[in-house]
């Protein structure tokens, strides 16, 4: 029946076929895509566990003798054995086993307890690294969930694309049960067909399952290329390297293949089983199994408008790919285009703009103490040109007994912090124990902070070791997040104390019941200009560093790293900010560990990610529109005979060419318009609840909404629709009627 | 291939004609013509001093619509329609006013009252051939061609089927071309055509 029938069926009806390869294609792309990036996440994820806690298996410590040693590399999948004496904390001998393979130690590492009279917990096993060759020990309690997790997910992919696959087999097979009845009612078995059909399937797909899987392996590489790039940038990224194996591409082929075939399988069946009556009646006719009414196309559109609501509902399941696949292309085109949208002015929002005029270099000097740097480095970076200000410091983690009579009138009228914070801070014998951070700027810094607030409350300047004056004290910021009365996005503060006290007292964070008493220099509602975000509801401190260098007791609270913040002149160029953190290294690299950002720099580098990402995303939804046009050409070009039969009887009963025209752009505005109708009120009901939670006001949404993008996707749809019609409709107007009505079936 | 050739025939209004011959030998693609589904290549077909050789692909439309009845061996209905749509379709390309008095009684008379808000599959053969024929009488055409129109039928259907159209003719006064092979059909008309190679051979008045 092959080269009878088949052979000639997918040469002379290539359209037809070509949703069949569309869908082939994507789908070995999508299953090759995932299989090596899961892949290369899994072997990512043995080399992380194998390089933080060694690459053994199993365990044993204990006081064990060579002899014994021995006994273990004599087992059959003993692949190897370490010995490690002197461990610290460990007892004994420790005895580091790998097996090979790795599922031989859920058998043999008991043998070896048993056989050597170990007790139970002398043998451990590595239950991470073992979890990632699907090996469950039991006992191990910890859910291990990442190889559970990457098989769901192509297990989900896999189903999702047998859906499309069937879709589109389905409608082909369809097309020509009519002539699957002629074959059956001249003798072919219901055995003959299905092969023939598998036939088929497999030589129609096996050339876009192969160019799939390679593109898949192409774009696999190149967003592990991404990623890695993207880690080695991030402190203690690691570099990883892309791997495919052939024997990973086999397994790509294997499952590409059986995704289509079983998706071929379902439909062939069907199809075998029918009877070859059955088969010729059905073949040929669009039909309603129930009556509908096409009510909103006939009030609208009149007869034709009904003519073209009830043929669509007719061929519901041959346009079933086209709709599915439309819809998911154009709902993930807009969240992709949405959500991004939304991040974007969230994070111009709340980092770019906020900090705009806050940081333009930010160098973190690692493990380092704000008095180790040296002030003729800061000096330095001060004296380079283009820089405005230079400002250090470190900062550190306190925590302050506030007494609830402390608190300030308006904090206690809204109810205390109790109110403000849900209950999560609450007091207790009438004192609240509230975060109290400690920014510890360098004298300077500090001085030109303080002053800004005019003469203070203190004047008297100590002099410190270097020379420089500052004050003993500290800065209490004082304010509070009104959280009843604004959100994240728009905070109103309150007061937090009441400024009556001269004195604060600090607690070290790590409760070593260190009390230090500090005077209060000043209470202001002002930061220093520092890229930092403040915890909520903390009394936020301000000091200077040779007071800082004065607090012993809280020392034990300072982080380790220090920072330098430059800020630089208002209009200065990427370039020239570029070269700037150039020299700022230059300076600060040799005597320091140091790792330097550009606020430029970093917005660049972050729409940059942005665009990829929507590259990305936005090239899978554009695959699977192809899909959806695919069946659609397929369906207009592929029903001609239905078609022309059925136009032929409108044109019989007096319908105008016109009037068929107007029923085909009635299908195609139908068909390209259903995809949007789903789903716009989806996306803005879901952009809404967005927006509602993240407190971002509308009108600036609205303002950036990604509609352009939108209506070019949605004219490529239309433009592409139409064009099918346009093909479809003008062959089958070309037809003879009466020749057509002559056609007989029965 | 040569579908009819030099047909030269005319036929009074009122009169019952049934035209019969061999396959091949052109008569559906006569009635086609007749019906302006097709056009002929040379000559003119005149219909109340028409010619409807002439006319463009939308003045065909409408002549089909208002001026004759088709009535297909194998119905052409339009499936997605429900019988009573099919019916009216005519009516409503006009954006006429459906005479529901006649409606009824068309209905009524071909015995598919009852099926009207039925799809066209959801009827017999003999069902869907009394739709077609009532599509076709909707309008009140001059003329009804019929092509092998119990074709498709059994015996008792196809009688039916004769009675209705022969009862038309007497009491609509409508023209009736009836393409047959049947020859008991034929025998209901009052003038009977020949036709071998798209030549009449016999035209027999009765």
């Amino acid at each position: 029946m092959w080269k009878a029938y088949s052979a000639g069926y997918i040469k002379q009806n290539r359209a037809v076929c070509a949703s069949v390869r569309a869908a082939a294609l994507i789908a070995a792309l999508f299953l090759s895509f995932l299989c090596g990036l899961f892949y290369n996440f899994w072997q990512d994820n043995i080399a992380n566990v194998t390089e933080e806690e060694g690459p053994w298996h199993g365990r044993i410590t204990a006081e064990i003798d060579e002899q014994e040693i021995s006994m273990i590399r004599s087992l059959e999948h003993v692949k190897s054995v370490t010995v490690k004496e002197g461990m610290p904390g460990e007892d004994g001998t420790v005895v580091d086993i790998i097996f090979d393979p790795v599922r031989s130690i859920v058998t043999e590492m008991p043998l070896i307890t048993e056989t050597l009279g170990l007790e139970e917990g002398d043998a451990s096993y590595h239950y991470q690294l073992l979890s990632l060759y699907f090996v469950r020990i039991p006992g191990d309690e910890y859910p291990r969930l990442v190889m559970p997790f990457y098989l769901a997910i192509i297990v989900l992919v896999c189903i999702s694309m047998l859906l499309v696959i069937y879709n589109a087999f389905a409608f082909t097979m369809h097309t020509r049960v009519h002539q699957f009845g002629i074959f059956a009612s001249v003798g072919a078995t219901p055995a003959q067909i299905r092969i023939c059909l598998l036939q088929e399937a497999f030589r129609m797909t096996i050339w876009p399952i192969l160019v799939g899987i390679l593109m898949g392996v192409v774009l696999c590489r190149g967003v592990m290329a991404a990623i890695v790039k993207m880690a080695e940038q991030i402190v203690g990224g690691r570099s990883a390297e892309f791997m495919y194996p052939p024997y990973l591409m086999g397994c790509t082929l294997v499952l590409s293949a059986t995704t289509v075939l079983i998706a071929a399988w379902i439909p062939a069946k069907k199809m075998s089983r029918m009877t070859p009556l059955e088969a010729i009646r059905e073949g040929e006719e669009i039909h309603l199994t129930r009556r509908k009414h096409s009510l909103i196309m006939s009030l609208l559109f009149g007869l034709e408008g009904e003519l073209a609501g009830n043929f669509l509902k007719a061929q519901k399941r041959a346009f079933r790919t086209a709709t599915l696949s439309l819809t998911l292309s154009f709902m993930g085109f807009m969240l992709v285009q949405c959500f991004f949208t939304l991040s974007d002015i969230s994070t111009e929002e709340t980092y770019f703009a906020r900090y705009q005029d806050v940081w333009d270099i930010m160098v973190t000097v690692q493990d380092t103490g704000i008095d180790q740097v040296r002030q003729n480095d800061v000096e330095a970076l001060r004296k380079l040109t283009g820089v405005e200000d230079v400002a250090v410091y470190q900062k550190a983690e306190a925590v302050c007994k506030m007494p609830e009579d402390w608190a300030s009138g308006e904090l206690m009228t809204l109810g205390g912090l109790e109110a403000l914070t849900d209950g999560s801070v609450i007091s207790a014998q009438g004192i609240y124990t509230v975060k109290a951070p400690i920014v510890v700027l360098d004298d300077e810094s500090f001085r030109q902070y303080y002053e800004q607030f005019g003469t203070g409350n203190k004047t008297d300047w100590s002099r410190g070791e270097g020379g420089t004056e500052f004050l003993e004290g500290t800065v209490v910021i004082n304010r509070v997040w009104d959280s009843l009365h604004s959100n994240f996005r728009d905070r109103q503060y309150i007061s937090f104390v009441q400024e009556n006290q001269e004195k604060i007292t600090l607690d070290g964070a790590d409760s070593d019941k260190r009390l230090t008493e500090v005077p209060i220099l000043a209470y202001v509602k002002k930061t220093p200009v520092l890229r930092e975000e403040y915890a909520d509801y903390a009394l936020i401190q301000v000091m200077s560093q040779s007071y800082w260098e004065t607090i012993t007791a809280l020392k034990s609270g300072a982080e380790r790293d220090t920072y330098i913040r430059i800020l630089t002149d208002e209009d200065i160029s990427i370039e020239q900010l570029s070269e700037l953190e150039k020299k700022a290294e230059q300076i600060l690299g040799g005597s320091y560990d140091i790792e330097s950002e550009n606020r430029l720099q970093e917005k660049v580098r972050n729409d940059e990610m942005i665009a990829g990402y929507k590259y990305i995303l936005g090239g899978f939804c554009v695959l699977l529109a192809i899909i959806g046009i695919a069946n659609v050409f397929s369906n207009t070009l592929g029903f001609l005979r239905i078609r022309r039969r059925e136009v032929a009887r409108y044109l019989s009963v007096g319908l105008t060419p016109g009037g068929v025209g107007k029923v085909f752009a009635l299908e195609a505005v139908v068909i390209a318009s259903r995809p949007m109708l789903i789903t716009l009120p989806i996306i803005i009901v879901l952009m809404g609840m967005m927006i509602k939670a993240s407190y971002l006001n509308p009108m600036v949404f609205i303002r950036r909404a990604p509609v352009s993008q939108m209506l070019l996707f949605m004219a490529a749809i239309y433009v592409s629709v139409a064009a099918a019609y346009y093909l479809g409709g003008k062959k089958v107007l070309g037809c003879n009627i009466s020749e057509t009505l002559r056609e007989d079936f029965v | 291939m040569t579908a009819l050739d030099g047909i030269d025939l005319s036929v009074e209004a009122g009169e019952f004609v049934a035209i019969v011959g061999a396959s091949g030998s052109g008569k559906s693609t006569l009635l086609h013509i007749l019906g302006s589904v097709d056009q002929p290549t040379a000559g003119k077909v005149l219909i109340d001093g028409m010619d409807i050789a002439s006319l463009n692909q939308k003045q065909s439309a409408v002549f089909r619509r208002r001026k004759v009845g088709i009535i297909y061996q194998f119905y052409n209905l339009i499936p997605t329609l429900t019988v009573e749509k099919n019916i009216q379709m005519p009516l409503l390309l006009d954006k006429k006013k459906i005479n529901r008095e006649y409606f009824d009684q068309i209905v009524t008379a071909l015995g598919i009252a009852d099926k009207l808000q039925a799809l066209p599959s959801q009827l017999s053969g003999g069902q869907q051939q009394r739709a077609a024929i009532a599509r076709a009488l909707i309008y009140r055409p001059a003329i009804l061609l019929a092509d092998e129109p119990t074709g498709n039928l059994d015996q008792k259907n196809s009688k039916e089927i004769m009675d209705m159209l022969s009862l038309s003719n007497r009491n609509l006064k409508q023209t009736i071309l009836l393409i047959t092979h049947d020859e008991k059909a034929a025998l209901t008309a009052d003038r009977i055509i020949t036709i071998e190679d798209g030549r009449i051979v016999s035209d027999m008045r009765r």
